[in-house]
């Protein structure tokens, strides 16, 4: 309470509840509704936000030049997402409003609808019950800045969105092909998208504005319009190449849509790197250390200490050594329990390498409390493996370390007097990693939301996918 | 960088409704007691809140004199009887009673368990007088003060 005699200490239990719970991100919405509303009664609105329970329901806006695929792309996301689909035309089309009667008449009329007018629709069909469940995605709309502000202004923000594009003459091309099925309102090409069956194939029929002219002159209106929408919404904009089958088009917009952006909330990295002997954990865990300045605690390195300076765990523990002997999971635990409970440890974070080796070791782990929030699996072929490990050498004289492809001896002489650790000889290789491997299954079941990063490649690649799998948040499991 | 008309509406907004106090008491309640359910636990707290201002009931936890004690203790780590002008600056912050008028002067001398315990006292009155117990001013400052005992 009073910092200025002792310094916080705060129980690591609160960060990590924080973190699983998203706690910030739940205060952070709750705050940023509160402030786009600015109700007179703030608590009731509250209560009512948090009994919606919204804040993870899809919210995306599609926009792209006409024949860019954008209605497929957004009905093909509204039934895998199941949310509500929003156009101009079901907007207008709706019967049970009146605003939309007033709209539907000059829709007709002209093909288009005054800004206000369409954004008045917007606002009622958002305030309904299954967007606010399930979603929206709107398509095509925002054409113009405008429409933009005016929805801006209404504090209706989309959390993703999607701008196809693709060059002006492969769209021209491509419209001339279109094909709509009217019972259904899906869309098809003659040449990228045809339907199988041959009842939907009789009932197709051409729409009417796709000449080349007229797609000409849409596209120079969106072209004009686009460029000045795009600053709206500067850090939640993805652009895909529409140029490329749907199906590739669909997937990329579908994980994005799915993955969360990165948000302010604190966070303590807890990181642990799990993988075969010589994948390269110590290194990372080096690198991650460094850079991040988390703790690196090593396992085998943490006995070697204790045995060293001879504290009173390094006495129990000295007699394994001595017969080569694995040490037994309790001692392991109170030597690492001891390590971790440390106050730089908790403040800082961690990183954790060579333990746990078997599912007793994680549960372990577990039951004391110390629960990573991001694991990584290494994964490395046998024969990298063997070869960084076979090829180590070291340098008696002065103690350098080599190995004969990477960084091999500068001399023919020091060549000579190189010794190999007994530990790097291959039988011992073969036995420790068939260990790993028999334990694998069990790890990563456990440890469901880990991330496999290849490990067969130069370190500091290793490094950047490891850092890029900390720094995001986690994918969101599909359920 | 100038502050637009929107930007001053929403502070003078969160300054208005102390928002900001509610929003501190609201995490430092889940980081607490850490709910299974963090969402319904919220609901909970704040439909409390709500009824305190309905009825208009003070909420129950209300500072006494033994809170008061208590934290002059903790305060005080090494048992002289006072504690430092910061120290006092910053127990008011922390309740909440602290207001920019700057009545406060460090005026050399240290502020013991009797001063403390008054100038608590003072504000507390008058907070509740000025919004008679009706206001998010009052059953805040009571509310956050759930944390302390």
């Amino acid at each position: 309470m009073d910092s200025t005699t002792a310094p916080h200490r705060i129980p690591p239990e609160m960060p990590q509840y924080g973190e699983e719970n998203h706690i910030f991100e739940l205060m952070q919405n709750m705050l940023e509704q509160l402030l786009i509303h600015q109700p007179e009664d703030p608590i009731p609105f509250m209560i009512q936000h948090l009994h919606k329970d919204n804040d993870n329901v899809p919210r995306i806006v599609i926009l792209g030049p006409p024949a860019s695929g954008k209605t497929t792309i957004a009905m093909w996301l509204c039934k895998h997402l199941n949310s509500s689909l929003l156009t101009l035309e079901n907007l207008v089309l709706n019967e049970f409003s009146f605003t939309a009667t007033k709209a539907r008449r000059l829709y007709l009329q002209r093909k288009t609808i005054p800004s206000a007018l369409l954004v008045q629709l917007i606002q009622e069909r958002l305030a309904e019950e299954d967007c606010i469940k399930r979603g929206w995605i709107l398509d095509g709309i925002p054409e113009t800045r405008e429409q933009a502000l005016r929805i801006q202004t209404l504090g209706i923000t989309p959390r993703h969105v999607i701008v196809l594009s693709a060059p002006d003459t492969v769209l021209i091309e491509r419209n001339l092909g279109k094909r709509i099925d009217p019972q259904t309102g899906e869309i098809y090409h003659t040449t990228f998208d045809w339907p199988p069956e041959s009842e939907i194939q009789n009932r197709l029929m051409v729409p009417e504005d796709i000449s080349e002219l007229e797609t000409a002159q849409k596209l120079l209106e969106y072209h004009r319009n686009i460029v000045r929408v795009i600053p709206s919404y500067p850090k939640i904009l993805k652009v895909i190449s529409a140029d490329q089958p749907c199906v590739d088009v669909f997937y990329q917009a579908l994980t994005y849509v799915q993955s969360n952006h990165r948000t302010n909330a604190p966070f303590t990295p807890r990181v642990l790197l799990l993988g075969p002997v010589g994948s390269g954990k110590s290194l990372q865990a080096a690198l991650l250390a460094q850079k991040y300045r988390l703790v690196n605690v090593c396992c085998g390195q943490l006995l070697k200490e204790a045995v060293a300076d001879r504290t009173t765990f390094g006495e129990l523990v000295q007699p394994f050594f001595e017969k080569e002997m694995a040490v037994p999971d309790g001692l392991l635990m109170k030597v690492l329990s001891q390590r971790l409970d440390q106050q730089d440890c908790i403040q800082k974070g961690w990183v954790l390498h060579g333990v746990p080796r078997d599912l007793d070791q994680a549960h372990l782990l577990k039951s004391l409390g110390y629960n990573p929030n991001r694991v990584f699996f290494l994964n490395v072929p046998f024969d990298s493996i063997m070869e960084r490990l076979t090829l180590r050498r070291i340098d008696p004289v002065t103690g350098e370390r080599y190995h004969l492809m990477y960084k091999p001896p500068p001399t023919m002489e020091i060549q000579a007097r190189l010794l190999q650790n007994p530990k790097d000889a291959e039988e011992q290789v073969k036995l420790k990693m068939d260990l790993f491997y028999r334990n694998l299954a069990d790890l990563e079941q456990l440890y469901g939301s880990a991330i496999t990063v290849n490990g067969d490649q130069d370190p500091y690649t290793v490094f950047e996918y490891i850092e890029s799998g900390i720094i995001n948040p986690l994918p969101k499991k599909i359920p | 960088m100038e502050t637009s008309n929107r930007e001053l509406q929403a502070a003078e907004y969160l300054e208005r409704h102390r928002i900001k106090e509610l929003v501190s008491y609201l995490t430092s309640a889940l980081l607490f007691f850490r709910p299974e359910k963090p969402r319904e636990y919220l609901i909970s707290l704040l439909e409390r809140l709500r009824i305190a201002k309905v009825t208009g009931v003070a909420f129950p936890f209300f500072m006494d004199n033994s809170n008061i004690v208590a934290m002059f203790e903790m305060m005080d780590s090494s048992g002289r009887g006072t504690i430092s002008f910061v120290q006092y600056k910053e127990a008011l912050k922390t309740l909440g009673l602290y207001t920019e008028d700057g009545d406060l002067k460090d005026d050399g001398h240290i502020i013991t368990l009797d001063k403390f315990k008054e100038e608590v006292n003072k504000r507390m009155k008058e907070i509740c007088e000025k919004t008679k117990g009706k206001d998010s001013e009052s059953y805040q400052t009571a509310a956050g003060l759930l944390l302390l005992h």
